[in-house]
């Protein structure tokens, strides 16, 4: 099967036709329409946004608002000044963690994560359970690397303060049935629910209003965006009772000598000068999986990773993690029994296919597995079937390398 | 793309290499040890503790207990058989002559080493192939302090 997007929409696989670039999952290729939007907006609208009375300035405060304008349709966002632009997930996690959590959480509260998390959603909780005397509960995993409901029931209650949760595992593309962890969180308690889409907004269609969370994090440059740049959507009650995450130029309203008052949101949450041709560069990336389809993107990740996975299953001694490929995201992750997953990577490198191998910030899942590290492929919209043959092709080859003796 | 030969990794990946991995010599505790040391590997989990016994100034004995990649059991596997006899100077200063050939320069190592050197034109697995040197370091000055990271 051919790619969804035309791969000669992104340079850098038209420069290395023969890369096998099956890391989507640590971060996705940029197609062209992305790097020229960057690119023209410092050609043709670079001025400092919300600053200067001038044309210039104003051309880069709209480049910038049309951004958010289109980033919150996309992601089903009616109230566009609830989406905060961030340097990524891990910044919008630690921005709720640290701006919320010490204004809401105290000692004998509970937090909520779950074994799946990774690290960016997981250890800013952690650290917060432990400045302010709180509890960390963790939600353990069925033997398919789901997120266990049954336990998620048990563990919430009327002390619990926060869920965080993922949308979409990193590290087996476990997805998680939101709607259900919606209904039992706000059956059991008044929590807070924090979404981790740093794999889920890439990959899935995501209307937040609908899903009745209260937070979700996203970053830009696994969906087809520039590096240092992604968002916080949050509910506006929540949004405007939090505390600034940080001071600065933008985010106030009146400096005093001795007082501040701050700006209204979207800017109290974003101090200093933003980060506008990466957001811009943003827009088109959703404005052209729009044009895809997430319906269609979904679609052919499920008909690689089918293929893929019917692959290596075959081959002797392999293991393959997470749930079939229906309730998974285009991630494959695995081990061969003699062949650690480094020499994998470093032996599938010389094949030209790009794999991550190693723990994939998610120290607590890989306890769980009992390893201390997996293989993982992951696909995208420009994957097609000869990167999923090559991937098959190399794990052969290395396999006879360990074997022969 | 900084893609290596096929022949790179064929001179990486040697027999003599996978060997130590398949039976890694001296992967065992020193009950008597004066001094151990631990790396962990933060990219992909691993961990390593390798352990010395030192007489006077001579190393009499060396081992390690952990798991890794084949480059970095391998390296440890190899590093244990060639410790016993030297002096803790001699040990240091194989250390350094080895982090120095992964880095290019022209170093003469022993025989027991020389499938190290397929490590070389690999600079992503230089981590992997350090860790066992780095804690033996530490341990021979009689270290026994908390896992470290071993950043390459």
């Amino acid at each position: 099967m051919s790619s969804l997007a035309p791969r000669s929409d992104f340079p850098l696989l038209v420069r290395n036709p023969s890369l096998h670039y099956l890391d989507s999952a640590a971060t996705s290729q940029k197609p062209k329409v992305v790097l020229d939007a960057v690119r023209e907006f410092y050609e043709t609208a670079n001025a400092n946004p919300h600053r200067g009375a001038y044309a210039l300035s104003a051309a880069a405060t709209d480049a910038y608002h049309q951004a958010r304008v289109d980033i919150a349709q996309f992601l089903g966002v009616r109230d566009t000044d609830c989406l905060i632009f961030t340097r990524g997930t891990t910044e919008s996690v630690n921005v709720v963690a640290s701006s919320w959590g010490h204004a809401n959480v105290k000692p004998g509260d509970e937090i909520v994560v779950t074994a799946l998390e990774h690290h960016a959603n997981f250890v800013p909780w952690q650290q917060l359970a432990l400045s302010t005397g709180a509890t960390l509960r963790i939600v353990e995993l069925t033997e398919l690397q789901e997120i266990d409901l049954d336990h998620l029931r048990d563990v919430v209650g009327p002390r619990t303060k926060v869920v965080a949760i993922t949308h979409v595992s990193n590290a087996v593309g476990a997805i998680t049935p939101l709607d259900e962890v919606v209904r039992i969180v706000r059956t059991h308690s008044s929590a807070v629910i924090f979404v981790d889409g740093a794999q889920g907004a890439p990959h899935l269609p995501v209307a937040f209003d609908a899903l009745d969370i209260d937070f979700y994090a996203f970053s830009g440059h696994k969906m087809l965006g520039p590096m240092g740049i992604g968002g916080l959507i949050g509910k506006r009650a929540l949004l405007e009772a939090m505390p600034p995450y940080q001071f600065g130029g933008d985010m106030i309203e009146w400096v005093q000598d001795f007082d501040s008052t701050w700006n209204v949101l979207p800017h109290k949450l974003e101090a200093g000068t933003p980060n506008a041709a990466d957001a811009v560069g943003l827009g088109a990336a959703v404005r052209y999986l729009a044009a895809l389809d997430m319906a269609k993107v979904r679609a052919h990740e499920v008909a690689l990773l089918e293929r893929t996975e019917a692959r290596l299953r075959a081959l002797p001694e392999c293991t393959v993690y997470g749930p079939p490929p229906s309730r998974r995201s285009g991630v494959i992750s695995f081990s061969l029994m003699d062949v650690h997953p480094h020499d994998l990577a470093t032996i599938l490198d010389q094949h030209g296919v790009c794999v991550r191998a190693g723990h994939h910030c998610a120290q607590p899942l890989m306890r769980r597995l009992g390893v201390s590290a997996t293989a993982r492929a992951s696909f995208y919209v420009y994957s097609e079937q000869k990167d999923a043959d090559a991937l098959a092709t190399a794990l052969v080859a290395a396999q006879s390398l360990f074997a022969s003796a | 793309m900084g893609v290596r030969s096929l022949t790179d990794m064929s001179a990486m990946y040697q027999e003599t290499l996978l060997a130590h991995y398949r039976a890694p010599k001296n992967r065992r505790e020193i009950v008597d040890a004066t001094g151990s040391a631990s790396r962990k590997n933060p990219l992909c989990g691993d961990a390593m503790r390798v352990m010395v016994r030192v007489v006077g100034e001579r190393v009499e004995d060396a081992a390690f207990v952990g798991n890794g990649c084949s480059i970095a059991v391998a390296s440890a596997s190899m590093m244990t058989e060639v410790l016993p006899g030297l002096s803790r100077e001699d040990a240091i200063a194989m250390a350094e002559r080895v982090e120095a050939m992964l880095a290019g320069a022209e170093v003469t190592l022993p025989d027991g080493l020389a499938a190290l050197r397929g490590v070389a034109p690999f600079a992503a697995r230089h981590g992997c192939a350090v860790m066992a040197w780095r804690a033996m370091r530490e341990a021979v000055m009689g270290g026994a302090r908390q896992v470290q990271n071993s950043h390459s």
